[in-house]
């Protein structure tokens, strides 16, 4: 097993959360926001790769940046429903009711979403100067623990322990790095983080480069790969991971997106427009968007009968059947 | 239209001022003409919009702020090995020559009335004076400011291949009870040739205080001239930043910021003149403003006829973490020699709202995300300054105005 101290899940092949999208519907939202999800019904348990493909302009990106709270989108019918299990609690001190193993994503800001075991990999990873990647990925690992003790903590508690620990938030410097006053302590974050990158193959400069800043393509998306395997998420969406990549890094990246399931046992939603990256990271489920609509799903060689023959034939399925 | 002389003052107060420190006759004579031409000269050009003069100099009330006879300050000064760091006063006694052929030699005491007023009236400032080869690490000028009016004169001379790091803070003393101040510090640099200076400055004066700064260099052959301020309190702050690359191969960075929150007004400004050849500028401006607070910028590369092989770069960045707070630039670039590499670029945001999203989606509660924004847009500056205690105060001052 992997030796991590700090996992805050652990899990076996007996247990299982499970992202459930139910006919998600949703627009821009601006004033008369174009409507772009018309029904999105998705489900990814822990432990299974699932391939999101679909034309241009399908919904595939928005269905993952509305899973993870962004704030251009609107929703306007539907749920997405983060159910948890034993396992992934099993850090949380409190006691826990029926409530706390389910919750409605809608209802939840992107931290709170983040800190329960949703990941976003981003298709455009921001560039943040002036924040190191070290003490990025340390801020947001104490931060992942901080919320889940608050979204988990018993209601009537809440407030006595707001006044008793007011959040004094980030308090270290951008030029050094992280003080020792976290969860976890500078040396073990650096221990943790040097394993991870030794998994993706990352040289060890990046730990101390500005988050993004400069980064080539490729980079960029082998830090998405990291970051997700520090944060170690429930389940894991990862928007077209696979673009810019050269087939060096497209294999350090599958890697990486393997031992994500393999080893923390997260769930994968992977958009992409591409077999190539299937054949390394090989999904159990292949679901295609049209329209803003998943309209088939299927085994992995579903994914290489769209490679071949296109979306066209698809499309003329779903209309003729309607 | 110049401004009124303010009735308190008159040749009896300067001679007075003059006269308890002991000063010679050539300082005194100095003062005295700066007295006179109070009268002729007018307040610092601020920067026009349309319908709108951005910072109104012409309403201090300099009667009311200037208490000439009762100025006090209590200021530490850290020296280093092989160089002079005395107060301007007991440096008269130890290096009058020096300071009879520098005073007044890079800002003319009649440049504008705020300076004439300077050097009519001032009682406190240093002295630093590094011989040819010292390299003088980690300078350290602590002044506090324990009066209504404040008026300080530093001047900084390098001689060939000299080298000075230095860190000037200033901060307010007792409490002011809401009473209006006022402080002026006029900073000359000498560079001499193929010298070093860094001269950083960081001005974190309570929010009762109207604060006007002129500092200047001038830069021998290969002499290297940098600035950073850092400008945290204050009510109003106008602050002038120049050099004047006169030496042919010579170097300056100007690097500003500023944080400004509640009612602050921050008019902050870089100017450069090329004057040889083979010279090099970069001015590099960061200000974040909060609540209703206001800044505004003007920069300057002035490239002169002979200014044969020139670069000169230029650009600001302003943070808006407010709907209500306002901000303006202009960047300017002025040509007379065609034979230069130049840019000039300044721009006016609010925190980018995907940045936000980015780390917020890694955990990262959205105030925090905020303010490891704001710390991290200021690491361009922080990262240019040689004394470690400057860059760990700059830091400490910008991590408490987030809280």
């Amino acid at each position: 097993m992997h030796p991590n101290p700090y996992r805050s899940v652990t899990r076996d092949n007996t247990t299982m959360a499970t992202l459930e999208i139910k006919n998600l519907h949703a627009e821009v939202a601006e004033e008369d926001g174009e409507t772009i999800l018309r029904g999105v019904d998705l489900t990814v348990n822990s432990g299974e790769i699932h391939a999101l493909m679909g034309p241009n302009g399908s919904g595939k990106s928005t269905t993952a940046k509305i899973i993870a709270g962004h704030p251009a989108y609107r929703v306007t019918d539907g749920e997405i429903l983060l159910h948890l299990d034993e396992q992934d609690v099993a850090d949380i001190d409190e006691e826990l009711d029926e409530d706390d193993y389910t919750w409605n994503l809608l209802e939840l800001e992107p931290n709170e979403r983040a800190a329960l075991g949703i990941f976003l990999g981003f298709q455009y990873p921001a560039e943040i100067e002036g924040v190191t990647m070290t003490n990025f990925l340390r801020q947001a690992l104490n931060a992942k623990a901080d919320e889940r003790e608050e979204l988990f903590e018993d209601e009537d508690e809440d407030a006595a322990e707001a006044e008793e620990e007011e959040d004094t938030g980030y308090d270290t410097s951008p030029m050094e790095g992280p003080a020792d006053d976290g969860e976890i302590g500078v040396a073990e974050f650096q221990q943790l983080l040097k394993e991870k990158m030794e998994l993706l193959d990352m040289d060890e400069k990046f730990a101390r480069r500005y988050l993004n800043a400069g980064f080539s393509g490729g980079e960029k998306k082998q830090n998405e790969v990291l970051q997700a395997a520090i944060l170690e998420p429930a389940v894991a969406v990862l928007d077209e991971i696979d673009s810019g990549l050269d087939i060096d890094r497209l294999q350090d990246v599958s890697k990486g997106i393997n031992a994500l399931r393999d080893e923390q046992g997260t769930g994968i939603l992977q958009i992409t427009h591409y077999q190539r990256i299937l054949d390394y990271v090989e999904p159990d489920h292949v679901h295609v968007m049209l329209d803003g609509k998943v309209v088939k799903s299927g085994d992995a060689s579903l994914a290489e009968e769209l490679e071949d023959k296109g979306y066209d034939w698809i499309r003329e399925e779903v209309y003729q059947a309607a | 239209m110049s401004v009124q002389v303010p009735a308190t003052l008159s040749a009896e107060t300067v001679e007075k001022i003059a006269e308890e420190r002991n000063e010679p006759e050539w300082l005194l004579e100095a003062r005295l003409d700066a007295l006179d031409a109070l009268e002729d000269v007018e307040l610092p050009d601020v920067i026009q919009t349309p319908g709108r003069r951005w910072t109104n100099l012409e309403a201090l009330d300099f009667e009311a702020l200037v208490d000439p006879l009762n100025q006090s300050d209590e200021t530490e000064r850290v020296s280093a090995e092989g160089a002079t760091v005395l107060s301007f006063v007991d440096a008269l006694d130890e290096h009058e020559d020096l300071l009879r052929e520098h005073f007044g030699s890079v800002i003319d005491p009649e440049t504008n009335y705020l300076t004439a007023l300077s050097a009519a009236l001032f009682t406190t400032g240093t002295f630093i004076y590094v011989p040819e080869g010292v390299d003088a690490e980690d300078v350290k000028i602590r002044a506090e400011m324990n009066s209504r009016t404040l008026f300080s004169h530093t001047l900084v001379v390098t001689e060939k291949s000299g080298s000075a790091t230095i860190l000037e803070s200033i901060e307010s003393g007792e409490d002011t009870d809401g009473e209006d101040r006022y402080f002026s510090n006029i900073v000359e640099v000498v560079a001499g040739e193929n010298s070093y200076v860094q001269y950083g400055s960081l001005q974190n004066l309570n929010e009762d205080t109207y604060h006007y700064t002129l500092k200047r260099a001038d830069a021998d052959t290969y002499a290297t001239a940098n600035w950073i301020e850092g400008n945290i309190g204050s009510r109003l702050t106008r602050s002038d930043v120049e050099t004047e690359l006169n030496g042919d191969g010579s170097e300056s960075k100007i690097v500003g910021s500023f944080f400004g929150h509640e009612d602050q007004h921050l008019d902050v400004n870089a100017r450069v003149w090329h004057k040889a050849e083979h010279t090099t500028a970069d001015l590099v401006t960061r200000g974040v403003l909060d609540d209703t607070a206001r800044s505004v910028y003007e920069g300057v590369q002035d490239v002169g006829v002979d200014a044969w092989n020139t670069s000169s770069y230029q650009r600001e960045n302003t943070l808006m973490l407010s709907d209500e707070s306002e901000a303006d630039a202009s960047p300017k670039l002025i040509i007379h020699n065609h034979d230069t590499e130049a840019s000039h670029s300044a721009t006016v945001g609010q925190v980018d709202a995907e940045d936000l999203f980015y780390m917020t989606s890694r955990s990262i509660d959205p105030l925090t995300a905020r303010n490891m924004l704001v710390e991290g847009f200021f690491v361009p500056v922080l990262e240019e300054i040689d004394v470690d205690e400057f860059r760990e105060d700059l830091q400490e001052l910008i991590a408490a105005r987030l809280r």
